[in-house]
């Protein structure tokens, strides 16, 4: 029985691939470079938007009501991006650090996903609440702007329909990430416990 | 922001690192998944992982060294969130009583398939230094990239070439 032989097993390994795999290689990255720049652009665009969107529905309505909702709105806005940036910084570090790091960080960071995802799920009921609210204090404004589409009953129920529909996808989507978090808690806690055991079993 | 300069760390042109290290990205990729379309999935995520992580490259390090753990670690998390395709390194006992069919089988004869075929069963600790040993990482690289010691190291890799070479022995 003889030992592996690590070079020669290392040459076969790092064959170069044919130059049509390199060619595919080339386009993957190239099209994954520019969706990223591309990503980056909407990301900030789409904060840009939604935060113009609020502060005009505010200034088209002037009122105490509003400017809370509105304010609250901008603050929820700006924190989520603020949160959306730290988790990518803290993912991009943990990916260029050791594994059992990157696995630790993982696992708090679906932890936190899980525990931010079951008290969204659970927020629903006040979060439509201030929602119905807002749409209350806003239907005046809207109705003095459209009052022939403010009045048609095909469009109210149209509005609700989507409101519904929209409030029971994200319900369903926030279920469906928690079951997902588990699954992938429970993965991970396995892999960290394979590194802890092959690390234990090397060093005793 | 361009490809060539992102960061402005001293990185070369993204271009360049998929060059030079496309090729190394693919082998990675190819040694934690299986199935091609996820594998192509996988390779985008490890290519937006390394275009996102570049900036945060010192150039006093080894630049393959960064990208091979990017790609380890991008390729052990999207593991982990393959729900419905277990992964097979935590379970080697069910693939290998899984009998190829003849166009599998045709395609694993091939020396280097069988290879890599062979490091996807190993467990995900020993299947790290395997995978950097046979690309061409000197010892001190890879305790340093793993975080080991070099003895615990040399233990990992002799029981990583044991499983290897009975895996190997057992295909032939």
């Amino acid at each position: 029985m003889t030992d592996l032989d690590l070079d020669r097993l290392g040459d076969v390994w790092r064959q170069q691939p044919d130059p049509a795999e390199l060619e595919r290689l080339r386009r993957t990255a190239a099209t994954v470079s520019r969706r990223a720049r591309v990503a980056l652009i909407v990301d900030a665009g789409v904060a840009i938007v939604a935060a113009a969107v609020v502060v005009l529905l505010v200034l088209s309505n002037p009122k105490v009501q509003t400017f809370a909702l509105g304010g609250a709105a901008i603050l929820l806005l700006l924190g989520s991006n603020v949160r959306q940036r730290r988790l990518r910084r803290v993912e991009l570090r943990s990916l260029s650090g050791g594994t059992e790091d990157m696995l630790d960080q993982s696992i708090e960071r679906v932890e936190t996903e899980l525990k931010h995802n079951r008290v969204s799920l659970a927020a629903m009921g006040p979060v439509l609440l201030v929602g119905i609210l807002f749409a209350g204090a806003a239907e005046s404004r809207v109705a003095s702007l459209f009052p022939a589409a403010g009045h048609l009953p095909m469009f109210r129920t149209l509005l609700v329909g989507l409101a519904v529909v929209i409030i029971a996808g994200a319900a369903v989507f926030l279920a469906l990430a928690i079951r997902r978090g588990r699954r992938e808690l429970e993965r991970l806690r396995a892999m960290r416990e394979a590194y802890r055991h092959e690390r234990e079993t090397t060093t005793s | 922001m361009t490809t060539a300069a992102r960061g402005g760390n001293g990185a070369p042109p993204f271009k360049a690192i998929v060059a030079d290290y496309g090729p190394l990205i693919s082998r990675i990729a190819s040694s934690y998944e299986a199935d091609p379309s996820l594998r192509e999935d996988l390779t985008q995520q490890i290519f937006l992982a390394v275009w996102q992580a570049l900036p945060s490259w010192r150039a006093d390090a080894s630049l393959k060294t960064f990208i091979a753990r990017v790609a380890q670690n991008r390729s052990i998390s999207f593991v982990t969130k393959q729900v419905r395709q277990p992964p097979v390194a935590e379970i080697p006992e069910k693939l290998e009583a899984e009998a190829p069919n003849p166009e599998e089988h045709a395609i694993e004869s091939n020396e280097r398939e069988m290879l890599m075929e062979a490091t996807r069963k190993l467990p995900l600790p020993q299947r790290q230094v395997i995978i950097l040993v046979l690309e061409g990482f000197t010892y001190p690289e890879i305790s340093e990239m793993l975080e080991i010691a070099p003895n615990a190291l040399a233990l990992r890799l002799s029981r990583a070439k044991a499983a290897l070479k009975s895996m190997l022995e057992h295909d032939e």
